[in-house]
């Protein structure tokens, strides 16, 4: 084995490992299926070409191409790294909320495609067919790149970025933000209904992962100095694909690992088959593709998690301080003192304390809450009064249609604060219909939604989530490959480590948000009685279990105003009384609850007022006794 | 003028064509829930089964109705194989995807690794050339046109008047509904793959005689077209994608006229993308 062998397959498996950890960020973590990604790469390795390259003229005017610019190393690397990021951006419109996952990916498998034809076909940008040869390698003028030495520099240096690449796609998967990823790609709907902003989540994905296949183009055309369309075919990302669900997605390990069976791995072995003039041409590489095409779909059938599956998620525990930090809540004080002491409803404390009543009468004390809650006190206004029953909810005369069918047929409902609304109606009636138009899940036909005295009607879900009216969800909701104390956590707003730029902080500037979170979760599950639960994936509760992890979910989201869908379902009848009990005394915190369900006891026992819906349009309201007087009623719903 | 109605003329084959693959991919879609992206893969490989007969001295229109009945049992199999397993286990949608990717590539280069990468074409006469209203096409290509108008008017016929149609159209709006009420989605799925996979497969060799010659990966471009034209009338919406193929093909044909063919694609592309993009459920379907 000589050097240059070797030094020619380090290269290869760094270039292809750093593609390979871009693609596992965006398809294994987010959730975002590029089936473009190689454009990216592409991308990267035009412009490290065009931005080395002299005038045309200079290499005899055989090719010819845009640019041309001559720059010394290492700015068409950069050059490379920000143009694969910056294409990324006229994609952005296919990833937003509306297009559903796999009318995206073929979008930008479409893309690809016709990007590779132009390429082909329109020479004066990019020389077209033939590509672009003799681009000039790094520093080619100081040093002689035929020499060993050099070629071991540039290897080293190659491994090296794959090396920091590495550790930024870790440090932002390990981070809050991270964990945001991870539940849109569980469920994006749900993770809209949580405050996260998916087209913001998915546009920086974009922006990083092509940024890194940029990256990776750049050092490839530093090395085989030549780029031409053939490089680059739609059938290239699937390669990629191939690697990173083999190695397994979600886990960069994995992705390393996949870039060096599948696409290094093949090259090489296909290397030592004899050739014989007996074999038709262009046999070993159909029957390569053949190779790859059977490995993805074997692969997903016998172990779709990989070969190095993502791995759990197991919180730290976070040691509870036995007294509060600053001493002047002590342990036993009810949230009641506090709550008076708070400032305007749009400090967390309105959000926290309700959580604090229900836990305060247990052994634990908030406490960990209480800094953040006292933090956040810098304005002295006085808080309203929490019974104060003004209306913070409203609906006014709300219509939705799908299609021909009119669901919700102009509805008005105003829900006041401090109240446990129950929303009744028989199937169909328009009830999820109508609590998801208040979420903003689904958009309005007409009509108007106001909260907290403002027009909301054309804010989207997370907006509104960011602002306290978070919602659950009829049918099971969790995020399924996060740990329940992930999904706890996930919802948690304000997290310093939840965006981007906190993310690549690192974990020192988030770690105390983090921990109060992890705290205030704890808590929570302690009282719902799923400790022991925290760190199994949520996918493997049972229904029940589900439920209770969605509204803790909920209540993790310091909400001021909760949207429960049919809560209870499910869940047995002793729990449910006791969720009820809970909700109970979370809106005499202020808290304000409108909650679709079934059960009429539940419905008797904790709500009031109730709505009854029927056929879209709302039949009665008052209390679940002044209901069961009403003939129409009782009709439409309670006996049939 | 000439030049136009040349354009036009080739236009409408391609059309002709382009619909009898896109009203099976959307049918395939709308029913069975699988946006199967190995579709054009099985066309070709019609393409080269009719071709391997042809070769040996069959009629080529008689390789034509071999390659629908083996397209169409190939997607049987295909289903019944691959994706339904995969269906049952709950996979994701787009997991679905990435699955009929890696089918697309197993047959695609199935059948390159047995015929070889170089281009081929059918042993067949174009018949007598037929100048009708300012256009001039061969009998071939007016068969091809009249083979399109029946597998329409047949399409029209199934959905609306036969008891499978009316199962079938159940289905795609809602597969446990439809399954409540009596009807075997498991019959209704397995006789849809059936069907498209037939229009695949006569899709596949009218594309073979339309490109003249053709190899292995021909198909990969043509799927482009099939995906603008049924996301142009709305993806499940067979009349739609009747309406898109006729829009693709005539656009992409006389654009060629007058620009590059090589970038002929382009409107499709763009077609796409802008459906894509702003109103995902078609020019037919219901607004989002």
């Amino acid at each position: 084995m000589n050097s240059y062998y070797l030094i020619n397959l380090l290269i290869y498996a760094a270039v292809d490992a750093m593609a390979c950890l871009g693609l596992s960020q965006q398809f294994g973590v987010a959730g975002v299926t590029n089936f473009g990604f190689i454009i990216f790469q592409a991308a990267g390795g035009y412009t490290a070409a065009i931005l080395a390259l002299p005038r045309d003229s200079a290499n005899g005017g055989f090719q010819s191409y845009l640019g041309g610019l001559n720059l010394p190393f290492p700015i068409p690397w950069i050059g490379a790294a920000i143009v694969g990021g910056l294409i990324a951006l006229p994609f952005t419109f296919l990833v937003g909320r509306r297009l559903r996952g796999d009318f995206a990916a073929v979008g930008l498998l479409v893309t690809a495609v016709l990007m590779n034809l132009l390429a082909t076909n329109y020479r004066p940008l990019l020389n077209g067919d033939a590509g672009l040869s003799l681009i000039p390698q790094p520093l080619q003028g100081e040093y002689n790149p035929q020499a060993s030495g050099y070629q071991w520099v540039l290897a080293a240096i190659s491994i090296v970025l794959c090396g920091a690449v590495y550790l930024f796609v870790r440090r932002i998967t390990e981070s809050p933000y991270g964990r945001s990823l991870r539940a849109m790609r569980d469920n994006d709907t749900v993770a809209d209904s949580l405050g996260k902003n998916l087209l913001s989540l998915r546009t920086t994905m974009l922006v990083t992962g092509g940024a890194i296949a940029g990256l990776s183009g750049a050092i490839l055309v530093s090395y085989i100095t030549t780029w031409s369309p053939a490089a680059w075919g739609y059938a290239e990302t699937v390669v990629l694909f191939a690697a990173v669900i083999i190695g397994g997605a979600g886990n960069h390990r994995g992705a390393i690992l996949g870039a060096i069976l599948v696409p290094v791995g093949f090259e090489e072995v296909t290397r030592y088959i004899p050739t014989s003039n007996n074999l038709p041409p262009n046999l070993i590489p159909s029957l390569q593709w053949v190779a790859i095409g059977l490995l993805i779909v074997i692969f997903l059938w016998v172990r779709p998690q990989g070969i190095l599956p993502e791995r759990k998620r197991v919180a730290r525990a976070v040691p509870r301080p036995a007294a509060p930090p600053d001493g002047t809540a002590p342990p036993d004080q009810t949230a009641r003192p506090d709550q008076a002491a708070s400032p305007d409803q749009a400090a967390p404390p309105d959000q926290t304390e309700p959580s604090a009543i229900v836990v305060a009468p247990a052994t634990v004390p908030l406490t960990t809450t209480k800094p953040r809650g006292e933090a956040a006190q810098p304005g002295a206004e006085p808080a309203p009064p929490p019974h104060d029953h003004e209306v913070v909810l409203q609906a006014v005369d709300v219509v939705r249609d799908f299609g021909g069918l009119r669901a919700v047929a102009g509805v008005s409902v105003s829900v006041r604060r401090g109240t446990l609304t129950g929303l009744i109606g028989p199937n169909g009636a328009g009830k999820s219909t109508l609590l998801a138009m208040l979420a903003g899940t689904l958009p309005v036909t007409s009509g108007q939604i106001c909260y907290l005295g403002r027009d909301v009607t054309s804010l989207p879900a997370y907006r509104r989530a960011r602002l306290g009216l978070i919602r659950t969800f009829q049918l099971a909701a969790e995020f399924k490959r996060l740990t329940v104390m992930e999904n706890l956590l996930s919802a948690v707003p304000g997290n310093r480590g939840d965006s981007m730029r906190g993310a690549l902080a690192g974990p020192r500037y988030w770690r105390g948000d983090e921990n109060a979170a992890i705290a205030r979760a704890t808590a929570l599950l302690e009282q719902f009685g799923l400790e022991a639960h925290a760190s199994s994936y949520a996918g493997e509760l049972s229904g029940g279990q589900r439920r209770m992890v969605e509204i803790m979910r909920a209540l993790m989201a310091e909400p001021r105003v909760l949207l429960l869908d049919e809560p209870m379902a499910g869940v047995h009848p002793r729990l449910a009384r006791r969720i009820g009990g809970e909700l109970v005394a979370l809106a005499a915190g202020g808290l304000t609850v409108l909650m679709v369900e079934h059960e009429l006891a539940i419905m008797d026992e904790f709500c009031d007022p109730v709505v009854a819906m029927a056929e879209g349009a709302v039949l009665a309201q008052g209390t679940m006794s002044e209901l069961r007087s009403r003939s129409d009623v009782v009709e439409a719903y309670l006996v049939g | 003028m000439t030049i136009f109605l040349a354009s036009v003329g080739f236009g409408l084959v391609t059309s002709s064509v382009l619909a009898i693959a896109a009203i099976g991919f959307t049918l395939q879609f709308g029913v069975t829930d699988v946006l199967n992206l190995a579709y054009g893969a099985v066309m070709i490989a019609g393409a080269f089964l009719a071709y391997l007969l042809n070769s040996h001295g069959v009629n080529v229109w008689i390789a034509l109705v071999v390659a629908v009945a083996a397209c169409a049992g190939g997607s049987v199999l295909l289903n019944a194989g691959v994706y339904a397993p995969f269906q049952r286990r709950g996979t994701a949608p787009i997991t679905m995807v990435i699955v009929s990717l890696g089918m697309t590539l197993i047959i695609e280069f199935g059948v390159q690794a047995i015929a070889g990468g170089t281009s081929v074409s059918y042993a067949m006469s174009n018949g007598p050339t037929v100048s009708a209203g300012g256009f001039t096409l061969t009998a071939a290509q007016f068969a091809v046109i009249g083979l399109s108008l029946l597998v329409m008017a047949g399409t029209h016929v199934l959905l609306r008047y036969t008891k499978l149609g009316k199962a079938m159209r159940a289905t795609a709006a809602n597969r446990t509904l439809a399954r409540n009420c009596g009807i075997r989605a498991g019959r209704v799925i397995a006789a849809t793959w059936a069907i498209t996979g037939a229009l695949c497969g006569l899709a596949g060799v009218v594309f073979a005689m339309d490109a003249g010659s053709f190899n292995a990966t021909s198909t990969d471009l043509f799927l482009v077209l099939i995906l603008a034209a049924t996301f142009l009338g709305g993806p499940g919406q067979a009349y739609g994608a009747m309406l898109g193929a006729v829009i693709i093909g005539l656009s992409t044909e006389i654009s060629a006229a007058y620009i590059t063919p090589s970038y002929k694609y382009v409107i499709a592309f763009a077609a796409l993308l802008i459906m894509l993009g702003v109103r995902p459920t078609g020019l037919l379907g219901k607004a989002a």
